[in-house]
């Protein structure tokens, strides 16, 4: 059975895209949520394999996402990748310290996201 | 200044970098599909910071009639008080309003400054340049453009046009007037 990516991000280019490299370059499945509320819901109904979430987002942001299924047991243990345009050490650390498992920097390399995502979840 | 001329006509055959194929695909949806021009203004903004790497933007029209240059659209950027034709230069601006990308790559100027990375995509309907799209800085994690952005540049040079402009893209082709001088 293949595994399951949920892909969030409020921008639908940046959705578009990383499905098409899902979609296209793996043989991930890939669901979608468009903010951090929506994530977590998603994340509990769907359990995905690896969550692949954007930073800056309305009602609900990345981080706090993060944090939210992290207190979830039927999410707790889910990897998480986080994605952003900010890449100082400091917005790292605090991608890390709400539970983050890796972090991204936009604009995303397609090839360095399949071997990210391939990292965690194997071909 | 250092500019660098930088066509895209010798992009590399479909198919030869899929990854950017893709991106090419997605940027030329999202501007197809985008449900009118605020929707396409914001589809602009998504695939430049997304697929590009820059939160500093900004999209002049331009006016031939009168020889000068208005703020359509701008994020992360104070485009009223911008001095586009100052910031283009005189080979720049006769590049971009001949339908050409101008790219400044980063140099050392007067004094030592670093001058930044800023590129200037015309966009174009009818084989003239309606408007300009300049790109004013990199995130910091990006240092400059490359082959794939300017392919990227050329997709919106040529196909940005009707989903930015909507119709009154046709009313924007002028072919009296004393044109724009730097």
């Amino acid at each position: 059975m293949s595994k399951k990516i949920l892909v969030v991000d409020d921008s639908k280019t940046a959705l578009m895209m990383e499905r098409e490299i899902l979609e296209r370059r793996t043989t991930y499945q890939c669901v979608t949520a468009s903010d951090g509320e929506e994530a977590v819901e998603k994340a509990q109904q769907e359990h995905p394999d690896l969550v692949l979430m954007d930073v800056v987002m309305p009602r609900m942001n990345g981080f706090e996402a993060c944090k939210r299924m992290r207190q979830q047991a039927s999410t707790r243990e889910i990897p998480i990748v986080l994605v952003t345009t900010r890449g100082e050490e400091s917005y790292m650390e605090a991608g890390f310290q709400s539970g983050c498992n890796d972090y991204i920097t936009k604009p995303v390399d397609g090839a360095e996201l399949v071997a990210l995502l391939q990292s965690y979840l194997g071909e | 200044m250092n500019g660098d001329k930088s066509s895209a006509a010798a992009a590399k055959p479909c198919g030869a970098d899929p990854m950017n194929d893709l991106r090419l695909g997605a940027a030329r949806k999202r501007l197809v599909e985008s449900q009118g021009q605020e929707d396409a203004i914001e589809g602009l903004r998504e695939i430049i910071a997304n697929f590009l790497g820059s939160e500093e933007i900004g999209l002049f029209k331009v006016d031939r009639r009168n020889a000068t240059f208005e703020v359509y659209w701008s994020f992360g950027i104070d485009a009223e008080n911008y001095d586009l034709p100052r910031a283009l230069g005189e080979v720049g601006l006769r590049r971009v309003m001949g339908g050409e990308c101008h790219v400044e790559r980063p140099s050392h100027g007067h004094a030592g400054a670093i001058t930044k990375v800023q590129a200037f995509v015309p966009i174009c309907f009818a084989n003239q340049t309606i408007a300009i799209l300049a790109i004013l800085r990199l995130l910091p994690q990006k240092q400059s453009f490359d082959r794939s952005d300017m392919e990227l540049f050329k997709l919106l040079s040529d196909e940005a046009a009707k989903p930015l402009f909507g119709a009154s893209v046709n009313s924007k082709v002028v072919t009296e007037g004393p044109g724009i001088r730097a």
